[in-house]
């Protein structure tokens, strides 16, 4: 009998049982998390897909997650939540998540491993590093954490006796304006960043493309403010989303911010258009400042920055008609030039004038949280001190600061000043991260062990001798958010939403069990990390079932000056208690104590400088691989100025291969050419381009910026990478884009 | 009733996206489509006096909806607050509705074979919830309401307001997603974006202008020919004993 | 009778012989036939009614709005009229199949539908004098047909191509075979095939209920035999393939029983008065439809 007739009949058949069994069903369609008689639980966390932690409510049933979405009882972000937000159930559920410990067999770099049982896993970290402290010192192990949740693998590390630890959004992000700002008014910036943007009148963004850049609660803010009437002003390269919200819009040569900022400076004090009585109350150094900007007039500052002297006073003019109700943003990734310190300071100096820090529509004030403190042994101190040059080569990159990642590289690369032996990897994508690649790859050469603690098999596990499985966010425990950068300070808890699919475990447990193992036990003297949680929060009343239900508590805040109160401490923690426009402690490490503009190199002919940002639907290079937003964006183009692309032959959409100034090319990349970039620059979004097998949907789509970030310019002052002076040129492939 | 309606404010939209996706994991849209979509409109102007905007579009469920009646089963319906709804157990996923609407706000589910598009989250609303998508929003860009109570900001918006509808000339069905902001943003949109005519797929034209009249005159002029038969039949008579 | 005796072409009866026609009974449909038959009729006018129901898009109904109105509160919802009309569908489909599956070698290959349902020359000329008569433009005698005439036989032409087209159209739909493309055009050749079959059904349906002449037929469909003589009027050759089979078993029986040493008598001829008709040696059955 004919195949087609038999199976046609048992079709029929199991469709007739299958009409049957679906009996009436809805009429309408339904979301799974509506499911008639599934009872669906909520529960409170916080984000992990950035750093924002923003407020989420993840809806369960029957042990899967259906959905995350805002919580609205969220004193920083109520019921919002971006597109990477809503697509964590995609990284919960992803495939190509490390699912079990993994110890390598091949050679390392090959990728090969053989699956491992916690307990074998654990010894072999805790025999490992114990030989590496015996062999080399305690010290000869480097650690490279990222987040909040590594904070309770920073406590084993520091219990076990090394202070390498570096994290990459010191000298690779923030550094160099969290110094600056502390350098001016007494306090880092820290996240999130105290923008009062919802109530300012005047918002000036330097490179910040908040839009593209989503952080949730800040872009309401931010669009709330400008609903409100704020006027934008926005300084940038490119034509950004902000900037196609903006009244000016600069776009500024790049690596001339300094001469713009100190023309504005300029103006402010020459025309007597800054906040005389906030500076006299609150500043320190106002007679050199003036003294100081006297040459930097818009004339001059046209020629620096090309952009016209009128448009220079326009936008002075119109920040001084709003203060002190200007925001100017402090950014937040600033490693540009090198000279990123000093153009922090400049900005704070310009807010400092403008009567905006500690004032409505400015930046407001922390307000601290008394936390509380689990009592733990004493640390053992480091006799020979930390190999990343921060505190000593850097004397500004202090102890509380994340450290140098690539002065650690460079010790581990050069085993100076003492050989680094060991390095614990968590969470950190150290081949995206830090910039030149090719020395984290010569570094990790001269490794006898590494060992990395991941959620997905970035690039970086490549290389592990020893391969942890995380949980996701979703799964686990973390330390509690703690913000005090918010205008009602409160605390944040992440509880798991279901328990850790596969053998994945959550930090907590991992350190611990590692603790156990390596006579570490002490330094965790809380039996489960409940116990954690409601010793940390208890001194601040707070209830641990409410925190759980609710998801997070806030408390009053002292956001402006005029609300201080005498817990708050002093308003401005300098060495001077005043604001200090002249920095004294660049003054005593001979470094420029007001900022002065010098000249960036420039791209050769024919080259473009390198320029790169986010996209509102990743999260730098750990979102790629996620189904729904790569489906958003499944790779990056350069954007290359119309005319420039025209003349150079290039069509927008055509697939080209970038080659920068060391000759180090990039992944074929799709062209955009935009009226909106200036011709000297090409930008393109960063964390494509992986080469991390593993992530199977991200592997080698679109181009990566690191490739091409063979150069960095260090800033002298605090140590961080400036990595946008390398320059790239256009070499076309053949064939279009697929 | 209510009107409901939506007003998307460009001023407000940075083009992030979290709407698609919340929308995206509160209905299980397949990847590679969606059923509210963000893009980017073009950037005109000299530089650097530039300007560009974001499109966020979905069904516009429309006063005069042109895919209704497209449906051949009637799946796709408007019920009465406006909302124009598809009935899961009457779609059988032919598409006709698809080329039907100016607005390309449906698409064909391959995983259930059916048509799906943007419903205001009906099932949301009827637990006192708002549109998956209203509530993400981190910019608020995304105002929902019913147009029958004037102390809504819908009602603000469209009667008070200056938020427009994205219709052309030809195309005016009186969609019910408005459009506020600046003039110029939303004429970049229209430009970036205008709604195309609605289509009829092929075998709908082959059905409405050909095959049913063959049908009609087929089952006509059997029909008639045994009338003609009966009547004839009438008249003689049937013999008793047959020859 | 003997085999000699079987005329090869219709011939005047004596009242004699025509009696006694009118009271011997041949055996036209089986049971399985009989109840296919039934079954296929309700399933159609089931199917009909809720598919002329379901379809409301102002640009391709057909039923008015009150019908349309009816069956939808008939069935509380069109869903669930669809449902319904599914099932139904797929029932009807199963039950086909089955009796493709288990009836191929009777009735579906190709010697059966050939010598069945294949128009032949009687069949040509038949269809040219009936028509003329309906017009009363002729006084000519009609051809001898077989065991189906040749309306019958086109009818079923018809029916053959349609009804896998709506079944398969149907499946596609119900299932979204192939995607969105193929369910549309599906959509669209289910209602033509449809449309087609009922337009033969009204031929068939009149001819079969209500024409006095066929009346025999309908009776056939309820109890399987027809009387010989309508045969004879009708279905000439296939009486005549009858009448020579009865005759061949009697004769094996005669010969069974005087000891198998007799031959038979002269075989008769192939000549039945058709070019392309086969002798065949099973008994025909019935209908497909």
């Amino acid at each position: 009998m004919s195949k087609i007739t038999r199976r046609g009949f048992l079709q029929t058949s199991s469709a007739l049982a299958g009409l049957v069994g679906t009996g009436v069903a809805s009429a309408e369609s339904r979301p799974p998390s509506w499911r008639g008689e599934t009872r669906v639980e909520q529960i409170a966390t916080n984000c992990e897909m950035c750093f924002w932690r923003c407020g989420v409510m993840a809806e369960v049933a029957d042990g899967k997650v259906l959905k995350l979405a805002g919580n609205p009882q969220h004193p920083l972000t109520g019921g919002q939540l971006c597109a990477r937000g809503n697509a964590g159930t995609q990284l919960l559920y992803d495939p190509d998540r490390l699912k079990y410990p993994l110890i390598r067999i091949g050679n390392r770099g090959e990728g090969k491993f053989r699956r491992a049982s916690w307990d074998e896993a654990l010894d072999f970290f805790a025999t490992h590093l114990k030989d590496l402290k015996q062999k080399y010192g305690a010290e000869s192990v480097g650690f490279f954490p990222h987040g909040v949740a590594a904070g309770f693998f920073g406590t084993l590390m520091k219990a076990y006796g090394t202070p390498n630890a570096a994290e990459p959004a010191f000298a690779q992000c923030r550094g160099p304006r969290d110094i600056g700002y502390q350098l001016t008014f007494g306090r880092a910036v820290n996240s999130p960043e105290p923008v009062d943007l919802e109530e300012s009148k005047c918002i000036v963004l330097i490179g910040s493309h908040i839009g593209e850049n989503v952080f949730t609660s800040q872009v309401t803010n931010f669009i709330t403010g400008l609903q409100r009437g704020a006027k934008l002003i926005v300084v940038d390269p490119r034509f950004s989303t902000a900037a196609s919200k903006a009244d000016h819009w600069l776009p500024i040569k790049p690596g001339t911010d300094i001469a713009l900022l100190m023309a504005w400076a300029n103006i402010l004090i020459v025309e007597t258009l800054y906040d005389k009585q906030y500076i006299e109350q609150y500043a320190t150094g106002m007679k050199e400042l003036e003294a100081h900007v006297k040459d930097f007039t818009p004339e001059w500052a046209e020629s620096m920055t090309e952009i016209p002297a009128a448009q220079i006073r326009d936008t002075a003019h119109m920040m001084a008609e709003a203060k002190p109700a200007v925001a100017i943003h402090p950014g937040r990734h600033v490693t540009w030039y090198g000279d990123d310190t000093q153009r922090a300071r400049a900005m704070a100096i310009l807010t400092a004038l403008l009567g905006a820090y500690g004032r409505k529509g400015g930046m407001f004030l922390p307000t601290k949280v008394k936390q509380g403190r689990i009592p733990l042994p004493p640390m053992p101190e480091s006799e020979r001190g930390r190999a990343d040059g921060a505190g000593t080569k850097y004397p500004l990159a202090t102890e509380e600061s994340q450290g140098l990642t690539q002065g650690l590289v460079q010790a581990t690369m050069n085993a100076s000043p003492y050989p680094i032996k060991g390095w614990v990897v968590y969470g950190q994508n150290i081949l995206e991260s830090i910039p030149q690649r090719q020395n984290t790859l010569e570094a990790i050469e001269q490794l006898e062990f590494m060992a990395v603690v991941d959620v997905l098999p970035g690039e970086q596990t490549n290389y592990a001798d020893l391969v942890l499985p995380e949980a996701t966010y979703l799964e686990r425990y973390d330390p509690p958010a703690v913000v005090t950068t918010s205008k009602r300070p409160f605390v944040a808890i992440r509880q798991p939403a279901i328990d850790p699919l596969y053998e994945s475990k959550p930090g907590w447990w991992i350190a611990k069990e590692l603790a156990n193992r390596m006579g570490l036990a002490d330094y965790f003297p809380w039996k489960d990390p409940e116990d954690h949680l409601s010793r940390l929060v208890q001194p601040l009343g707070i209830n641990l079932a409410e925190l759980k239900s609710l998801g997070a508590v806030s408390f009053d805040g002292h956001p402006y000056i005029d609300d201080r109160k005498e817990e708050d401490g002093p308003i401005f923690p300098t060495q001077s208690g005043k604001i200090e426009l002249v920095s004294s402690v660049l003054k005593d490490l001979n470094f420029d104590s007001l900022p002065k503009f010098t000249a960036v190199e420039q791209p050769p002919p024919g080259y473009m400088r390198l320029i790169y940002g986010r996209a509102p639907m990743h999260s730098f290079s750990r979102s790629e691989n996620n189904s729904w937003l790569d489906d958003l964006m499944p790779d990056n183009q350069v954007w290359i100025n119309a005319e420039f692309a025209a003349k150079a032959g290039i069509k927008n959409g055509q697939v080209v291969i970038l080659e920068n100034q060391d000759g180090a090319k990039s992944l074929p990349i799709a062209v955009r050419a935009t009226v909106g970039i200036r011709n000297d620059c090409a930008y393109m979004v960063h964390g494509f381009g992986t080469r991390a097998k593993g992530l199977t949907k991200a592997y080698k789509r679109g181009a990566s910026d690191t490739d091409l970030i063979t150069r960095v310019s260090i800033d002298p002052i605090m140590g961080a990478t400036g990595m946008r002076v390398n320059f790239v040129r256009v070499l076309p492939t053949t064939g279009e884009r697929s | 009733m209510p009107r409901y309606a939506m007003v998307i404010d460009q001023e407000r939209c940075v083009g992030c996206q979290s709407c698609t996706v919340a929308c995206k994991s509160e209905w299980d849209v397949p990847n590679g489509f969606a059923r509210t979509k963000v893009r980017q409109t073009g950037t005109i102007g000299t530089f650097p006096k530039l300007s560009t905007s974001f499109y966020v579009s979905q069904c516009n469920h429309c006063d005069r909806p042109t895919c209704v009646p497209a449906c051949p089963t009637g799946a796709t319906y408007q019920d009465q607050s406006g909302v124009v709804r598809v009935n899961r157990d009457l779609c059988i996923g032919c598409g006709s509705c698809v080329a039907a609407c100016p607005y390309g706000a449906r698409y064909i589910n391959a995983e259930i074979g059916k048509v799906d598009k943007c419903d205001f989250c009906v099932s949301r609303l009827g637990k006192g919830l708002q549109p998956a998508c209203v509530g993400t929003c981190p910019a608020h860009a995304k105002i929902f309401g019913d147009l029958e109570d004037s102390s809504s900001d819908v009602f603000r918006f469209v009667y008070r307001g200056a938020a427009k509808r994205m219709e052309t000339a030809n195309i005016a069905i009186g969609p019910n997603v408005y459009y506020a902001g600046k003039p110029k943003h939303a004429e970049l949109a229209l430009a970036s974006f205008a709604p195309v005519p609605p289509r009829t797929i092929a075998p709908g034209k082959v059905w409405s202008s050909l095959l049913n009249k063959v049908v009609y005159l087929a089952v006509g002029v059997t029909f008639l020919g045994q009338a003609v038969a009966f009547f004839r039949q009438l008249s003689t008579g049937e013999k008793q004993f047959e020859e | 009778m003997s085999a000699s005796a079987i005329p090869m072409v219709p011939t005047p009866l004596t009242s004699e012989q025509a009696e006694a026609m009118a009271q011997r009974q041949i055996k036209k449909h089986h049971v399985a036939i009989v109840l296919l038959h039934w079954f296929n009729a309700i399933s159609w006018l089931l199917e009909l009614a809720t598919g002329a129901g379901l379809i409301v898009s102002p640009y391709y109904r057909f039923a008015p709005l009150w019908y349309l109105q009816m069956m939808e509160g008939i069935f509380g919802s069109r869903a669930n009229m669809l449902r319904f009309h599914i099932a139904v569908g797929l029932t009807w489909t199963a039950v086909f199949l089955v009796y493709a599956i288990f009836g191929f070698r009777n009735y579906l290959r190709i010697e059966v539908l050939q010598h069945e349902i294949g128009l032949d020359r009687d069949d040509m000329q038949w269809l040219k004098v009936r028509t003329l008569l309906l017009l009363s433009r002729t006084k000519d005698p009609l051809p001898p047909q077989g065991v189906y005439n040749a309306g019958q036989k086109l009818f079923a032409l018809l029916v053959y191509t349609m009804v896998p087209l709506i079944m398969l159209t149907g499946l596609t739909m119900t299932f979204h075979w192939f995607g969105t493309t193929f369910v549309a055009w599906a959509m669209v050749l289910h209602f033509f095939a449809v449309g087609m079959v009922v337009s033969g059904l009204m031929i068939h349906v009149y001819m079969g209920a209500v024409f006095p002449e066929e009346k025999p037929a309908f009776y056939s469909m309820i109890t399987g035999v027809v009387d010989e003589l309508y045969a004879y009027r009708h279905h000439f050759k296939w009486w005549r393939a009858v009448k020579i089979e009865e005759q061949t078993w009697r004769d094996e029986l005669r010969s069974k029983e005087e000891g198998g040493a007799r031959s038979t008598d002269e075989k008769p001829d192939d000549n039945s008065g058709s070019d392309n008709a086969p002798l065949i040696s099973r008994p025909q059955s019935g209908d497909r439809r």
